[in-house]
């Protein structure tokens, strides 16, 4: 009887992880159907890729369905916010690094579903100083770096017996004025010679080259009064008053990306992001990427786009989960090469089927960018400030208010936010 | 017994009637906007908790700089685009009312099928129009020799963009209600007025426009409460700007509340919007009443 028992418990002990085991493998194959709600918006043909990138682990996790839902960029936070504050927020959405700032404290630390030690070292510094709430915890994981940067009409250029590459290779704002005019005057069709977008982000990457800022050294005040940012906004007034510039932009919100394709502008201060729309739609005209002019310094902004879930959204952990894989290297170097954007990752070997040289120039604008602008960029109540800046820089613009008024009117509506 | 249940009835049913509508009304327009009210006075942001402020939103308000410059504009555009409202579409009643002119049905429909688009894709219609650089306008004016105008970088031409497509917009829906209200005078008076040796002019000031009084009044507050509410087409076509010069307290409520995440002082911005709207229609009624007492 004894012997029994004893036999009966050891088969129990042997048999039971193989019972466990068909347990787990039952329980994977029968998971309960998720839906991941996912907001997402387009530059180009983002989503599309994003889904297409993401087919493997849909077949591998049968359970998890996509419910895409795309939404314009201008009015991707305030739907954000929306949906957030009406206690709806998405599963996971593609967010700017302007949006990921202002929504910083609503994103879901991801600690609390996976090892975050492990995913920290995967990503560039520069952009992973997005990806951190106040608290320190990582809320988001990098998809794809932009840099901001000057893209030019090199048939254009030709046509006045310029060598671009070459000349871009040293050349400063002053000596790109002078170039401008020769390249006008070569070209008949060709009416300026460069429109900025009119986003205060790509107005501050010229600000930076001038040695202006918009914050003080510590970030707990603003301070766009200062000798650089007045030097800037005086330069690019004139630029705009010598009509080299054109004044359509910031003054008439025309689209600068069209005004380079239609050829009528030489150079555009756009960003890597352009690369995928020129590369599709300009057949008439040689086009690239070249470095920026100096100022005082070299710099460009950087910025990117990443992936996030929020506190409070239906399934946390499968999206947290999602993102991890969305966010590795196959998958976010597929997207990235498809897409045409700057890859985020320290491991990353894209090799681009086009505009590879392009690509290098926006990566070392990216190496000589000094880290503030970034630490600038991501500080909340500067988003807060940077609609009125704009504003005022148009007054300055239009001759309404001198550049003194200009600044220390930023400067004061700052100081309301960073009280 | 039954005669008072009768009574009863006959009395509840007509609210009964309006009952659901009254609902939707309260529901979607009264409590947000009794909320609104309650919001002005404190100071909140969309993710953070109200703190009561008492009259501190609407003190600043008054120190406000910007404020005060897109309460002018909306000022300037509401007054412009009513008047000229007004006077388009009377004009184009009057031109269509009566089947004097061939191919009258097509032409109402063309003049009003622009109010049935949205906003937005007659704002980007019209950006594409009236562009600077890339717009058609200035192209053929440029193939003819001539510079362009800067129909939406120089502050005058882009107010007054704004007012000639908004007057394009809806000319045509209140052209339908002038039509309505020129179709109900009747005809025995004109063929009086003709008997007695009126010109058309003069039948045109003593008898069209006192009876056609009370829909002048429909269309004015109509199109003024239309004009003080413009952000699609003006978020379009100009983006407020240049500078501040078509930015209107729409726009800088969106602004304040969604960019700057202060919903209160957006919410006491509203409330003087709301009050600028009361006012207007209030004039309104009054200058109509006046009107008609001394005909």
């Amino acid at each position: 009887m004894r012997k029994l028992i004893i036999s009966l418990l050891v088969l129990c002990l042997i048999a039971s992880p193989l019972l466990a085991q068909g347990g787990t493998e039952k329980a994977a194959s029968e998971a309960e159907p998720v839906t991941l709600t996912v907001l997402w918006f387009n530059d180009g043909n983002e989503s599309d890729i994003f889904m297409e990138t993401m087919q493997d682990y849909l077949a591998e996790h049968p359970n998890i369905k996509i419910d895409l839902q795309i939404v314009a960029f201008a009015d991707y936070q305030q739907k954000l916010k929306m949906l957030i504050s009406g206690g709806n927020p998405p599963d996971v959405a593609r967010m700017a690094t302007a949006d990921l700032t202002a929504l910083i404290n609503q994103a879901l630390p991801i600690e609390d579903y996976t090892d975050t030690s492990v995913l920290e070292p995967q990503f560039m510094e520069s952009m992973m100083a997005y990806a951190y709430n106040p608290e320190g915890k990582i809320v988001a994981l990098p998809t794809e770096a932009t840099a901001n940067g000057m893209l030019v009409n090199k048939t254009a250029f030709k046509n006045a017996g310029i060598d671009v590459d070459e000349l871009s290779k040293t050349w400063s704002w002053t000596d790109w004025e002078e170039a401008a005019k020769k390249v006008i005057a070569a070209n008949p069709n060709l009416k300026y010679g460069l429109p900025v977008d009119f986003t205060p982000h790509r107005f501050s990457t010229i600000m930076y080259q001038f040695g202006g800022h918009f914050l003080n050294s510590d970030q707990t005040a603003m301070e766009f009064n200062n000798p650089g940012t007045i030097k800037c906004l005086k330069w690019f007034k004139d630029m705009h008053d010598q009509n080299l510039i054109p004044k359509s932009v910031w003054m008439g919100s025309e689209n600068p990306a069209e005004l380079f394709q239609a050829g009528i502008v030489a150079c555009h201060i756009g960003g890597s992001w352009n690369v995928n729309t020129y590369k599709k739609n300009i057949t008439s005209f040689e086009w690239g990427a070249v470095q920026m002019p100096a100022g005082d310094m070299r710099s460009s902004v950087p910025g990117g786009k990443l992936i996030a879930s929020f506190k409070g959204c239906a399934h946390p952990q499968e999206a947290v989960d999602f993102m991890i894989a969305f966010a590795d290297k196959a998958h976010s170097g597929k997207y990235d090469k498809q897409t045409l954007n700057l890859s985020s990752r320290v491991d990353s070997d894209i090799q681009y089927d086009s505009n590879a040289s392009d690509f290098t120039v926006f990566t070392n604008e990216l190496k000589v960018t000094p880290a503030y602008t970034a630490n600038e960029w991501k500080n909340p109540n500067l988003s807060k400030v940077t609609g009125y800046a704009k504003e005022q820089i148009v007054q300055y613009l239009m001759g309404n208010i001198d550049v003194e008024t200009c600044v220390r009117n930023v400067d004061a509506k700052g100081a309301d936010f960073f009280k | 017994m039954t005669k008072f249940k009768k009574g009863t009835r006959q009395f509840w049913i007509p609210y009964l009637f309006l009952l659901p509508n009254v609902l939707i009304f309260a529901l979607f327009v009264i409590i947000p906007a009794i909320q609104g009210l309650a919001m002005s006075f404190t100071d909140h942001g969309i993710f953070t908790e109200p703190k009561f402020v008492g009259f501190a939103n609407f003190v600043e308000l008054f120190h406000d700089e910007v404020f005060w410059i897109t309460f002018k504009n909306t000022l300037v555009y509401s007054f412009l685009t009513v008047i000229m409202l007004v006077a388009v579409s009377l004009l184009l009643a009057l031109l269509l009312s009566k089947s004097t002119v061939k191919f009258e049905k097509g032409f109402r429909a063309a003049f009003y099928i622009p109010s049935l688009l949205s906003m937005i894709t007659v704002g980007i219609a019209w950006r594409f129009i009236l562009g600077d650089e890339m717009g058609i306008i200035n192209y053929f004016l440029r193939s003819l020799g001539g510079n362009g105008v800067p129909w939406l970088t120089d502050g005058t031409y882009a107010m007054l963009s704004v007012i000639m497509v908004t007057v394009w917009t809806y000319a045509g829906y209140y052209m339908l209600i002038f039509i309505s209200g020129l179709q109900a005078i009747p005809g025995e008076l004109y063929e009086a007025a003709k008997v007695d040796g009126a010109s058309p002019w003069y039948s045109f000031r003593k008898i069209t426009i006192p009876l056609l009084a009370p829909t002048t009044l429909v269309v004015s507050i109509l199109a003024t409460i239309n004009a003080f509410k413009a952000y699609e087409l003006i978020t379009t076509m100009t983006k407020g700007g240049p500078g501040y010069a078509t930015k209107f307290i729409v726009q800088q409520v969106y602004q304040v509340a969604f960019a700057e995440d202060r919903m209160g002082y957006a919410s006491a911005m509203s409330i003087i919007l709301m009050l600028m709207i009361g006012a207007f229609t209030v004039f309104q009624f009054a200058a109509n009443r006046r009107g008609s007492d001394n005909e």
